[in-house]
């Protein structure tokens, strides 16, 4: 959706508008009535401007169901070599935007674009170079892993003899190398997961888009799956990597987009993330029980924002600062109070994620 | 609507082929294959050993012994066709097995159009096996004379209807939700409904000509014999006073093939995983 703001020729009233790209609308001017059209750029305008740094490129995607609008003219990119969290409670989009970019679904509006190819336009030249791992996908529990990825593997156009030694290899990744030729159907629902990402890596993608790739795992098999998307980094491959685990995606990604309501809340770099949380927290123990005299002198230090007890640890809110820090141990000693334990607590991507969206749902 | 995008490239028979291989090799794993070869083996041999049994003789002429033997081919044909081809494309969508195989750089008609070619052939196999027991079986009754031309026809109608009953249980698996659904509205459309919308049709004395079910006893009826009776389109009922023509009947069956593969490849396309 575009929108634009444009001057009625007769009265110079500006009149603000939306529309698609190349969509043309009818337009009456509410002071002097003159009527007149108004076509938006075209398709063509907007798909010269795709960069080619680009592995995945998002434009303006709107998804309706039902009235309902599941992704609100959502806008990103994705540059190759890049491994992007994609992040935001259950219900905010995320699977409906992976979905959008694999061709499952159609968008209401906007486009979607793998490698300068618009993904619904042409999906079987979009998706050759992409592997996708999309919610917890069924599999054909009557066959064998080997027979599922073999056929897998001719439709990525794989020779016999590649397919069987990449078999062996992805199944070597994900740790079910013994289980080749045994019937899917006797996995459990962690070793399926780990199948269908053997499926998604077959064909060695150069853009992998997988969607909570981590749940249903054991905790062994979530730290395995973490260290190969790291590999994946290592090897150029992009990465779109949607989770609503924070965890994973501080430990694995290079940027991060939170996605609230089918809207882009904010995105940035990891590193710049952190360095907009601004309120840390300090930890600190008392050698004796403090009086309501002492905590009422502790409140009243001015560099403190807030202050919270929790098992016999004051937990000081402040603004991050080390100097800062330093003020506050330097007051609170100077109040006579014993101190035996001073530790500064960092805020994490949880903390950001709270402040930024609207509720904490489904944030673990 | 570009146009260029329906035209297919030699890349989309490709994956079809792989699509049919692999559908194929999905019915011989879920067994689907063999228990309706069993049937077609075995329902035959009762025929050839149920009278010896009985102390009765075979029939007089060996196209009377078919149509008797054909009594049940009916009902194999819209069993194999509910079978092969109702989880087809509904089962994609209700297991999210879909999930994995339509993000791939094929399209989906190549992916459905595999499907569909699978079922025909698997039906094929199944009605196939059914006629080359009966033929072994005349053979050893009556000589190589009893294989007639009439055979060859019955066996053609028979593999035309059982590409329109997996045609009409394709649609039906384009647009249900669930594959036992389609699976069962197919094959009771096919055993039950159609059939008694013959009847009434029949008792209004209206030629129910258009009626796929009604155009399949064809494949007794061109045998020129009295049948025996038994199960499917056409029989169990004694009031059909319509006999279906020979190229309306094959018309009609073509016209059920063609329009509901292509209105089911229409819906399957426009079907998305939401």
């Amino acid at each position: 959706m575009i929108i634009k703001t444009v001057k009625c020729p007769k009265c110079k009233t500006h009149l603000k508008i939306n529309g698609n790209p190349g969509e043309t609308i009818l337009l009456s001017c509410p002071k002097c009535y003159a009527r007149g059209k108004y076509t938006f750029p075209g398709e063509k305008a907007e798909i010269k401007s795709i960069s080619a740094d680009n592995a995945i490129e998002v434009r303006n995607l709107t998804k309706m169901f039902n009235g309902f609008k599941a992704l609100d003219n959502v806008t990103f990119n994705v540059k190759k070599g890049e491994i992007l969290g994609f992040v935001g409670p259950n219900g905010a989009g995320k699977t409906t935007t992976i979905k959008l970019l694999t061709n499952l679904l159609t968008p209401t509006s906007g486009h979607a674009y793998i490698n300068e190819i618009d993904v619904n336009k042409t999906p079987t030249k979009a998706l050759i170079s992409v592997g996708s791992l999309i919610e917890v996908p069924g599999v054909y529990d009557y066959l064998t892993p080997h027979e599922m990825l073999t056929y897998f593997g001719k439709i990525h156009k794989l020779d016999k003899n590649e397919i069987n030694q990449k078999i062996k290899e992805v199944l070597k990744v994900v740790k079910l190398s013994e289980w080749e030729y045994k019937k899917i159907g006797s996995f459990s629902t962690g070793m399926q997961k780990r199948l269908a990402i053997a499926k998604s890596i077959l064909h060695n993608p150069k853009i992998l888009i997988i969607d909570e790739p981590v749940i249903g795992l054991d905790p062994k098999g979530m730290k395995d799956i973490r260290n190969m998307i790291k590999q994946f980094k290592t090897e150029g491959i992009t990465v779109f990597l949607s989770s609503h685990l924070l965890r994973e995606v501080r430990d694995t990604c290079d940027r991060v987009i939170f996605l609230d309501d089918g809207k882009i809340v904010t995105q940035g770099s990891i590193d710049e993330i952190m360095n907009r949380i601004t309120i840390d927290t300090i930890e600190v123990e008392f050698l004796n029980q403090l009086s309501e005299d002492d905590i009422k002198k502790i409140k009243s230090i001015s560099e403190i924002n807030n202050l919270e007890t929790e098992n016999g640890i004051f937990k000081i809110k402040f603004d991050g600062k080390p100097e800062t820090s330093y003020k506050i141990l330097k007051k609170l000693t100077k109040q006579g109070l014993k101190v035996i334990s001073y530790s500064t607590q960092k805020a994490d991507l949880e903390d950001f994620y709270v402040s930024i969206m609207k509720d904490e749902r489904g944030v673990v | 609507m570009n146009l260029l995008n329906y035209i297919p490239a030699l890349d989309d028979f490709k994956n079809m082929y792989l699509s049919v291989r692999f559908e194929l090799l999905k019915h011989l794993r879920r067994k689907r294959v063999i228990i309706t070869l069993a049937l077609a083996i075995l329902i035959p041999l009762i025929f050839l050993t149920v009278p010896p049994a009985l102390g009765q003789d075979y029939a007089d002429t060996a196209n009377d012994f078919v149509a008797s033997n054909l009594a049940f081919i009916s009902l194999l044909i819209i069993l194999s066709g509910a079978i092969f081809t109702g989880d087809a494309i509904s089962g994609e969508f209700e297991k999210k097995t879909g999930l994995l195989l339509f993000p791939t750089p094929q399209r989906k008609s190549s992916i459905f159009m595999g499907k569909y070619v699978a079922a025909v052939i698997s039906t094929w196999l199944i009605v196939s096996i059914y006629y080359l027991v009966t033929i072994l079986e005349i053979s050893s009754i009556y000589g190589a004379s009893g294989i007639t031309i009439e055979l060859a026809q019955s066996f053609l109608l028979a593999l035309l209807y059982s590409t329109s009953v997996v045609s009409i249980v394709f649609f039906f698996s384009s647009i249900m939700k669930k594959a036992i659904t389609s699976t069962l509205i197919g094959f009771f459309l096919l055993m039950m409904i159609l059939p008694i919308i013959t009847t009434v049709f029949t008792v209004a004395e209206v030629d129910p000509w258009f009626i796929v079910t009604h155009d399949g006893d064809l494949i007794t009826n061109v045998l020129g014999a009295g049948n025996g009776g038994g199960f499917g389109p056409g029989h169990g009922f004694n009031l059909t006073t319509f006999e279906p023509e020979l190229w309306s009947g094959i018309g009609v069956m073509s016209a059920y093939t063609i329009i509901l593969f292509l209105i089911g490849i229409v819906f399957a396309n426009r079907r998305r995983m939401e």
